[in-house]
């Protein structure tokens, strides 16, 4: 399967920081790309309301 | 009661790994203290990357110079002052090691000198001293692999630390066992030197890991330069006579042999993981047949408060990899969420042209099941290559079809090492072909060719007629 997650280091390290499995992160971005705020909503708090 | 000890962290070792690590070690306001019974700084510094790049300079020069003449500049006869070359690449290793002395002093690391090996898993004695510490990070590196019938005396035949070594007069006629990175690195020096040089394979292909199409360029590139390549060759044994090296050669697919002459034989067959004089037994520490101490993605041994980071812990056997764990490896005892979770590990060769890449060649990612495009731009049609009269090579990119998204870069070409780093990038932010095709690259540049490359992917290049 795939192997290249497309998340920047600094969102993957949100991830780990939130513990959230940057896997399990659907990514709203283009290419499915994951943004901090796909990371933020699925740890269940997002930034904006 | 919470147990006191010596230190927070210990690190054993001071190549690029075991300094990274006590350097943010000690940013992070952890006590730390690095053992080493060499110089600081390593393999990388001492006897690798840095004396190599050195020597692969100079080289260059001199082919330079020798083609100077395509544009009418008579470059007076060369001369060659071999003691202030080797003094010359000497004078950079001593600057930099230096260099790394300074910044534990700066940042207040304690420089342990001897060898460190482990008394139990939190005790460790260096040199007649024991020491504590709460966390240790092994990080002793890798040494040369050897080969039987050759034996390495540093003399006729040598390893990369003794190839490092010009010799005075330089030899006519050397033998590089090992189609590896450090085997045409040397090759590429030897043979810009004056030498005749010959590189032996044991596998079918050179490079092992590289894109096919990459290594086929650079092949051809090296051939035109005057070394020989043979593959699926291997060297039984050698013997010393009057005329020169006696090295037997046999050919692994016929199984015919011959024996040929040469000056100076380098055996670059590999490295090691080394963990000599270090006991890791003592402290629990799990060390694999071939004798690596494996780590996890937090550079987490089995015992969890012991780390491995570098060529000890895993190949490939990388300075910058070293680099990256060692960071790692400090962040996670400082409580930090950090992970080696890098997408890719460059690799490059630093002969002229470079090989350079990136990610995922275009096998690999046919294996992972990956629907591929490929675009592919050569230096050929650069202005910035023609005005340094380096055409050779070209930019590879392999590109998932529907996402876009750049899995691989393969670059064959001058200061492919330092296009590369955008492809690092790219691969790491996920970027697609797309991003890198409507970023502005400054013209005339060499890193115009990735531009170029991306835009090749959608058959859209302008300096090429697209196929
Ligand atoms: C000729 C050559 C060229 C190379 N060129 C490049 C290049 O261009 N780019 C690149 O990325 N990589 C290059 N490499 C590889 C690079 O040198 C290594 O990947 C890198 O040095 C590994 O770093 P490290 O910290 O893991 O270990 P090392 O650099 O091997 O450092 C380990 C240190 O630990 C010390 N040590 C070991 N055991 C003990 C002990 N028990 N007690 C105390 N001290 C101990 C050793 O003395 C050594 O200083 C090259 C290697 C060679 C040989």
């Amino acid at each position: 399967g795939r192997t290249i997650v497309p998340a920047a280091p600094s969102v993957r390290r949100l991830a780990r920081e939130m513990q959230v499995d940057i896997h399990a992160v659907h990514g709203t971005g283009i290419a499915g790309r994951i943004s901090e705020e796909d990371v933020r909503r699925t740890a269940g708090t997002p930034s904006v309301a | 009661m919470t147990k006191s000890y010596d230190f927070d962290v210990l690190v054993i070792g001071a190549g690029p790994g075991g300094y990274h690590a006590a350097i943010r070690a000690a940013q992070l306001g952890l006590k730390t203290a690095c053992a080493e019974r060499e110089s600081v700084g390593g393999v990388c510094l001492n006897v690798g990357c840095i004396p190599t790049k050195a020597l692969l300079h100079a080289g260059d020069i001199r082919a330079e110079a020798r083609h100077a003449s395509d544009f009418g500049l008579q470059l007076a006869e060369q001369r060659m002052d071999i003691a202030k070359l080797n003094g010359w690449k000497d004078g950079i290793v001593k600057k930099l090691t230096g260099g790394v002395s300074g910044l534990f002093k700066a940042n207040k690391v304690t420089h342990l000198i001897g060898n460190a090996s482990f008394v139990d898993d939190h005790t460790v004695q260096v040199g007649d001293k024991t020491y504590t510490a709460a966390s240790i990070i092994i990080a002793t590196g890798s040494e040369p692999a050897r080969l039987p019938g050759l034996d390495v005396d540093q003399q006729g035949i040598v390893d990369s630390t003794g190839a490092l070594v010009m010799p005075d007069p330089v030899p006519a006629r050397m033998l590089c066992v090992g189609g590896g990175v450090i085997g045409f690195e040397f090759a590429h020096i030897y043979n810009n030197m004056g030498s005749q040089v010959k590189v032996i394979e044991f596998l079918p292909t050179i490079i092992p890991g590289a894109d096919a199409d990459a290594v086929k360029a650079f092949q051809k590139s090296m051939e035109k330069q005057g070394i020989k390549v043979a593959v699926q060759t291997k060297a039984n044994r050698a013997e010393k006579k009057q005329d020169g090296i006696h090295v037997e050669l046999e050919n692994v697919k016929t199984g015919e042999k011959s024996v040929e002459v040469f000056d100076r034989v380098l055996v670059a067959v590999g490295r090691r993981p080394r963990t000599d004089g270090l006991n890791p037994e003592k402290a629990g520490v799990t060390v694999t047949e071939r004798g690596f101490v494996p780590a996890d993605s937090k550079q987490r041994t089995n015992v969890p408060h012991i780390y491995s980071i570098g060529d000890v812990a895993s190949n490939p056997m990388l300075a910058h990899k070293a680099m990256k764990e060692g960071l790692v490896a400090a962040e996670v005892i400082a409580g930090k969420p950090a992970e080696q979770d890098a997408v890719a590990i460059p690799g490059v060769v630093y002969t002229n042209p470079e090989l350079a890449w990136v990610g995922l060649t275009e096998q690999e990612a046919k294996d992972k099941g990956y629907e591929v495009k490929i675009g592919n731009f050569p230096f050929a049609a650069s202005g910035r290559a023609m005005t340094l009269q380096q055409t050779d090579g070209f930019v590879k990119m392999v590109v998932e079809k529907d996402t876009d998204l750049v899995l691989g870069v393969h670059i064959v070409g001058p200061r492919a090492s330092d296009i590369l780093s955008e492809a690092s990038l790219a691969l790491e932010m996920g970027a697609t072909a797309t991003d890198i095709a409507l970023t502005i690259h400054a013209h005339p540049t060499l890193g115009e060719a990735m531009l170029e490359g991306a835009e090749s992917a959608h058959k859209q290049a302008i300096h090429i007629v697209n196929r």
